[in-house]
């Protein structure tokens, strides 16, 4: 009798454990508290950004209210650095997360991805007045490179070029934020930017003295949402809501609408 | 953008940045002042232990802690941002604190305690009626400069997502493309509440100096 006490005990512990670990019952808690929790990194225009009112907004941030909307609850956003998302979203920290992300195998390793919403390329930029020949792909190890760090970029340089130790010591430089890569740009002190083509467009126009000389599939690829690690419900939820939103165009809309294509 | 929105947007995050610093400064005073006094006055295990917490949380960055903190150990506590930024802030604080305290307590002459003892007092009174109305005067000024650290270092809880101000000047420069104006902006406010804490905890010390002691 005893004995099955201990049994019955252990069992009522393992499910106990069961129900609060799996995330099989996360999209349930998220629509039964009627919100989401939805981190993102605000630095990024058009991708997103703070507007004048002080209000987080964008294209992922439209992409996701619609989501949410779609899913019957609130969106609650959450600003924090870019480094620190894939951490909170495996700490539970927040529901999901949205910030321009790439699928990449690293990251695959702790969270999980949606399926993709939109599909990004990579660009080089150099200041106009840089003479000589212009980088490219295949001669990039020539120039000093400003990367933001923890992207896919600073990931296909790290891989390509300075674990392969074509780059020469101190040649990539990697910053917070994208902006900052393009504000060194302007004094000179690196040479070449890889980043995402969309900000980088943005960017170049606000600058002015730049040029983007090079955008392709690099590193970058589908953009996906990031989600807790094995969160099944929820990716099948979002995947079949982004489905939904590319057959009847509203993410073609919103391209138009922040990055006039 | 107007210029006006853009100095509201980062100026309301001052109010994040003081409440951080409330949390933070007084209670790294609390448990500055008691692990100060048992180095001091404790026997050899307290004194061990309590350099080995100065040592350890000096030598660390705040920011690992702040990580530790809120990725880690709140995953079976649930912290806030906030409450996380806030202690790991408040801890890495008592320890400066408790080395500002433990200096001053050395500056009161050992032989205050021996004469507070002889008239009858117990080790806990002389402390609390003798050497410590001395020794927290004595550590004010030292005591304003950790004051200004922390209210400059609570920015590190912007890597949690808290909007204070200077999370606030970085996505204003991302927005805008004028970093210049916006980190001018969040340079000038920190100048102000460090200006102003200086200025109080002076008035302070003058308001509370002996006139009989140096």
């Amino acid at each position: 009798m005893k004995r099955l006490i201990y049994l019955a005990v252990v069992l009522v512990l393992v499910f106990a454990l069961a129900a609060c670990s799996a995330s099989s019952d996360h999209l349930a808690a998220i629509k039964k508290a009627g919100k989401m929790v939805v981190g993102t990194s605000a630095d990024y225009p058009p991708f997103e950004f703070v507007d004048e009112a002080g209000n987080t907004t964008g294209f992922d941030v439209d992409l996701m209210n619609e989501i949410g909307k779609r899913l019957g609850v609130k969106v609650e956003w959450v600003d924090m650095p870019f480094d620190s998302l894939i951490a909170a979203v495996q700490g539970g920290k927040i529901d999901l997360s949205i910030a321009a992300f790439n699928y990449d195998e690293e990251r695959d390793k702790t969270v999980d991805f949606t399926d993709a919403y939109y599909t990004s390329e990579d660009a080089l930029v150099i200041m106009e007045s840089l003479a000589g020949d212009p980088p490219t792909p295949e001669n990039l190890e020539q120039f000093i490179i400003g990367v933001q760090s923890g992207t896919t970029q600073d990931a296909w340089l790290t891989d390509n070029l300075e674990a392969t130790g074509k780059l020469k010591a101190g040649s990539l430089q990697r910053y917070e934020r994208v902006d900052q890569a393009f504000m060194d740009l302007q004094a000179g002190r690196v040479q070449v930017i890889m980043s995402d083509y969309v900000p980088a467009k943005a960017l170049v126009d606000k600058f002015g003295g730049m040029k983007i000389v090079y955008q392709g599939v690099l590193s970058t690829g589908p953009m996906n949402i990031v989600i807790p690690d094995g969160d099944k419900h929820l990716q099948t939820e979002v995947n079949k809501i982004i489905k939904d939103l590319q057959d009847e165009g509203f993410i073609d809309a919103l391209a138009v609408k922040y990055f006039s294509e | 953008m107007d210029f006006m929105k853009f100095l509201q947007y980062i100026a309301s995050g001052t109010a994040y940045t003081i409440a951080v610093t409330l949390v933070a400064l007084p209670s790294g005073l609390l448990l500055g002042i008691l692990f100060s006094i048992l180095n001091v006055y404790g026997g050899k295990v307290t004194q061990r232990l309590t350099s080995l917490y100065s040592t350890i949380m000096r030598g660390i960055p705040p920011i690992v802690l702040l990580f530790i903190l809120y990725f880690i150990v709140s995953g079976s506590i649930n912290l806030s941002p906030f409450w996380a930024g806030s202690i790991s802030l408040g801890i890495v604080s008592s320890a400066y604190q408790m080395e500002i305290v433990r200096g001053a307590i050395l500056s009161v002459s050992g032989g205050q305690m021996m004469a507070a003892r002889a008239i009858g007092m117990s080790k806990n009174q002389a402390i609390r009626h003798v050497i410590l109305p001395q020794t927290l005067r004595l550590a004010i000024p030292p005591w304003s400069n950790e004051a200004a650290i922390v209210v400059k270092d609570s920015s590190l809880v912007y890597a949690l997502g808290v909007p204070e101000i200077l999370r606030r000047a970085q996505l204003i420069s991302a927005s805008t493309q004028e970093p210049f104006l916006a980190y001018a902006v969040a340079a000038l406010i920190y100048f102000l509440l460090v200006f102003i804490t200086n200025r109080l905890l002076d008035a302070l010390d003058r308001r509370l100096h002996i006139p009989a002691n140096p």
